[in-house]
């Protein structure tokens, strides 16, 4: 069980990538692919994050004297997420207004009624 | 000297305030793209002798790498820059007069803030910073596409975003893959240590990240998202999409490939992708009856054709492969303004409506003509030279395969001219009957048509304006210890 | 057939990760560059706060491009939804009428509610450089109380074109410190003013300056784009 307890936090994200994938490949309504879509971002953001965890150190802010430039974790990572959230949230709210015009054109959410465009 | 930061900083403050700027006249904010266009294509001419001495490294906020982020001014990004700067300015002035849909002012914001995106993932130093320019990319892209609100702009806008965010999202996995084991995320440093690493783990995020940029730069199997993205966003958007941000994708593509990985044996991979993309490409293009989806496939035919000359791992053969993106970006937003125009005045986009453009639009339908032989390959136009020295490169490297691949390039070749061919008989030698009333009027949409036929031409029959920039360009692809040395070693 | 297919790309790619993260062992101390943002961090930029630190001083562009993006998407939305004048007037001439009004406790609540999320948005942006927060952070609490509020009074809304302008001027802010660092002393972005003593809020030099204009800016853009997504046409 030591296995789990190292490895499940890239278990979670992983998992969480391939899930959002699936949805992304599999799933025929547009608003499930757009949720695919942020499932893939949560995924990758929560291994980013993962990535600069080290065991037994605290967050790197230094407001307590106790906390010395020896036990804090990784800042990196932790600002590579604060941008890769943003740039999440923005591409959701360009999908769903995106997805808002595709409903009013077609009046329907099945990808595979949307076709418009052939060969 | 001029600082290249100017090249990103001054563009963005520009597109911030074009909202103040419309306070005082809502007429003023067609021209700010312009003007910040403008500034852009001066200073990175003012640039380009200093780059060819010895590159420039900035760092930004004046920490020293690898503490910090910093802009790397070699060969291969003064020329992309030079390059990405003047298509913009042209389709600006274009499109300053041809965006007519509201809210325009929105539209401008948008265009120019493409454009600093494109200008940052060609000069940043590091893998982050290119993460988030592509991301400014590909979102601004997202939302011009379905600028135009009809059924298919939406359309097509929403497959090109699930695809293309997949992709960006490809890209993030393989940098957080390489931030774990190196620690760093300048590429000079990551290149430096690429050679400590596992060899299979260096494989895994390699293909997370070509992955990635290929779909933004349309390889096969990845380019699904093309031909609906490229013809049913508004012509000028097109005219950019087809000529500056699938040539970035493969510019992020080359130097992942080259520069950080060093993996010279995944090339010959990459030269059959770009093989099949060109076969595919112009075949599907031979059977279009709408003519923006059939430059559109074009596109991915000569994208791939790119992607193969950027295959063949000798000096000739990126300079041929640079001097085709040349070649291309030039004639693709050519042929995307010029055929825009055209569906302006006539009002359908089937090839049979053009029948007999080339008596009431003859400089249309002329600089057409241009576009359509530099693509082809006839002398004496770009497009020749650059095809020239593909085939040239790959004859040089004596391996049987590249033989069948020439073999297949020249069909294709053969397919494409098939195709213009019957686009131009149907302008000059075909009768219309309804067309009476169509004539040319506006400087602003003629002027930068009349610019790109004039540049083709000449590069056609001088190409020594451009060699040396090129030389110098695949110079640096090739040398990677030149491009540690720049940003490592004290420059 | 098609989830076949996707099955297969999936455990490709799962494999794959399996022997990446394998590689890079969960826990393990293997900071490298990062070790010269926690010793020197404190004295040369004089934030308290290093992530803070690195967002806007060391990796300063990346928050400049994410600024960006979140302005596109903005006016992207903007652009798409966008609907003509003269039907949005119709169409809100004829929905007055309908739409019913919100329960007692939402409307007394959000009255009371929305000035103090907006001071609590305020407090976490101001004191970016201090605690852990910033602009990002503040201006979705600060966003947030604006949506509270669209939802309690369904009929009134910002005024769209201060709102865009407070943007543009915001993000405008930020490009300028960079070319007056330029200006200053030859590099974008550097930290021209005076870096004070740590842990205090007047210190760090331009960081809580920036982080105030990000927090505003981020604040105005998603009331905007909640502001869109509202129905205005049929």
């Amino acid at each position: 069980m030591s296995l789990i307890y190292n490895w499940m936090y890239y278990i979670a994200s992983g998992g969480l990538i391939l899930i959002g994938l699936y949805i992304v490949l599999v799933k025929t309504n547009l608003i499930k692919i757009v949720i695919g879509l942020d499932f893939i971002d949560t995924g990758v953001n929560i291994l980013l994050i993962c990535i600069g965890y080290i065991r037994g150190k605290t967050a790197p802010i230094f407001s307590k004297p106790e906390i010395t430039s020896t036990n804090v974790v990784d800042p990196v990572p932790q600002a590579l997420v604060l941008t890769a959230i943003v740039i999440g949230v923005a591409i959701l709210a360009l999908a769903l207004s995106i997805g808002i015009k595709v409903y009013q054109h077609n009046q329907t959410l099945n990808v595979n009624k949307i076709k418009g465009l052939k060969w | 000297m001029v600082n290249p930061s100017l090249l990103v900083g001054v563009p963005l403050a520009l597109a911030f305030s074009i909202p103040l700027f419309g306070l005082i006249s809502k007429k003023i904010e067609k021209y700010i793209p312009i003007i910040a266009l403008l500034i852009n294509v001066i200073i990175s001419l003012i640039l380009i002798p200093q780059v060819l001495k010895k590159p420039i490294v900035v760092s930004i906020g004046g920490w020293s790498p690898p503490f910090c982020i910093n802009l790397v001014v070699g060969p291969l990004g003064i020329f992309f820059v030079t390059l990405i700067s003047s298509i913009g300015l042209l389709v600006s002035i274009y499109a300053a007069t041809y965006i007519k849909e509201e809210p325009t002012e929105k539209y401008h914001m948008l265009f120019l803030l493409l454009i600093v995106g494109a200008t940052g993932i060609v000069l940043t130093g590091d893998i982050f910073n290119l993460f988030v320019f592509f991301e400014i990319l590909c979102i601004s892209s997202y939302a011009l596409v379905a600028y135009n609100k009809d059924k298919e702009g939406t359309e097509a806008a929403m497959k090109y975003l699930i695809q293309g965010s997949v992709g960006s999202s490809f890209v993030l996995i393989g940098i957080a893959l390489l931030y774990g084991l190196f620690g760093t995320l300048n590429m000079a440093d990551i290149a430096n240590k690429i050679s400590l690493a596992n060899s299979t783990f260096l494989f895994i995020s390699l293909a997370f990240l070509i992955t990635g940029f290929g779909i933004e730069a349309a390889m096969f199997p990845l380019n699904a998202w093309l031909p609906d993205a490229h013809s049913s966003a508004p012509s000028p958007i097109s005219a950019i999409l087809s000529g500056i941000a699938i040539k970035t994708g493969v510019y992020g593509v080359a130097r992942m490939v080259y520069t950080i990985f060093n993996a010279e044996g995944i090339l010959t991979f990459i030269a059959f992708l770009g093989l099949l993309t060109l076969l595919i490409g112009e075949m599907s293009a031979f059977r279009q009856d709408d003519i923006k989806r059939l430059l559109a496939y074009s596109s991915i035919g000569q994208i791939g054709l790119i992607i193969f000359a950027l295959g063949i791992a000798t000096s000739l053969g990126i300079f041929a492969s640079l001097f085709q993106i040349v070649s291309h970006a030039l004639a693709k937003a050519l042929l995307f303004l010029a055929a825009g125009y055209m569906i302006y005045r006539i009002g359908s986009k089937s090839i049979t409506s053009l029948y007999g453009l080339g008596k009431k639009m003859p400089i249309t339908s002329f600089a057409f003509a241009i576009g359509s032989f530099s693509l082809i390959g006839l002398p004496p136009f770009a497009g020749f030279i650059s095809k020239l020295l593909i085939v040239y490169a790959a004859i040089q490297v004596k391996k049987p395969i590249f033989i069948v691949f020439i073999v297949v390039a020249l069909i294709a070749t053969v397919i494409e001219a098939g195709y213009f061919f019957k686009i131009v008989q149907n302008l000059y030698f075909r009768e219309s009957k309804n067309i009476e009333k169509i004539t040319e009027t506006s400087g602003y949409i003629l002027a930068p048509i009349i610019i790109l036929a004039i540049l083709i031409i000449a590069i056609g029959i001088h190409p020594q304006f451009i060699t040396g920039l090129l030389k110098g360009a695949a110079n640096e692809l090739l040398e990677r210890a030149g491009y540690i040395g720049w940003v490592l070693g004290g420059s | 057939m098609r989830k076949i297919i996707s099955i297969i790309i999936l455990v490709i790619i799962g494999v794959g990760f399996i022997f990446a993260f394998s590689q890079i062992p969960f826990g393990k101390d293997k900071i490298n560059v990062a070790n010269y943002y926690i010793e020197k961090g404190i004295k040369q930029t004089g934030a308290v706060n290093i992530v803070t630190s690195v967002v806007l001083n060391y990796r300063g562009i990346d928050t400049l491009g994410e600024i960006t993006v979140l302005f596109i998407a903005a006016i992207g939305l903007g652009a798409v939804l966008f609907v003509e004048r003269k039907i949005q007037k119709n169409i809100a001439d004829n929905k007055k009428d309908k739409t019913k009004r919100a329960s007692l406790i939402l409307r007394t609540g959000s009255r009371l509610l929305f000035p103090l999320i907006l001071l609590f948005g305020s407090y976490i942006f101001v004191h970016g450089h201090l605690t852990p927060g910033g602009g990002f952070q503040g201006g979705a609490v600060v966003a947030s109380g604006f949506l509270l509020m669209y939802l309690a009074f369904p009929k009134q809304s910002i005024n769209k074109k201060s709102s865009s302008v407070a943007e543009s001027l915001s993000g405008l802010i930020f490009v300028g410190i960079g070319l007056l660092g330029l200006v200053f002393s030859g590099y974008f972005l550097t930290n021209f003013l005076p870096k004070g003593v740590p842990n205090t809020i007047f210190s760090a030099g331009i960081i809580p300056v920036i982080y105030i204009a990000i927090g505003f800016k981020v604040g105005f853009e998603l009331t905007g784009i909640i502001d869109d997504l509202l129905e205005r046409s049929k």
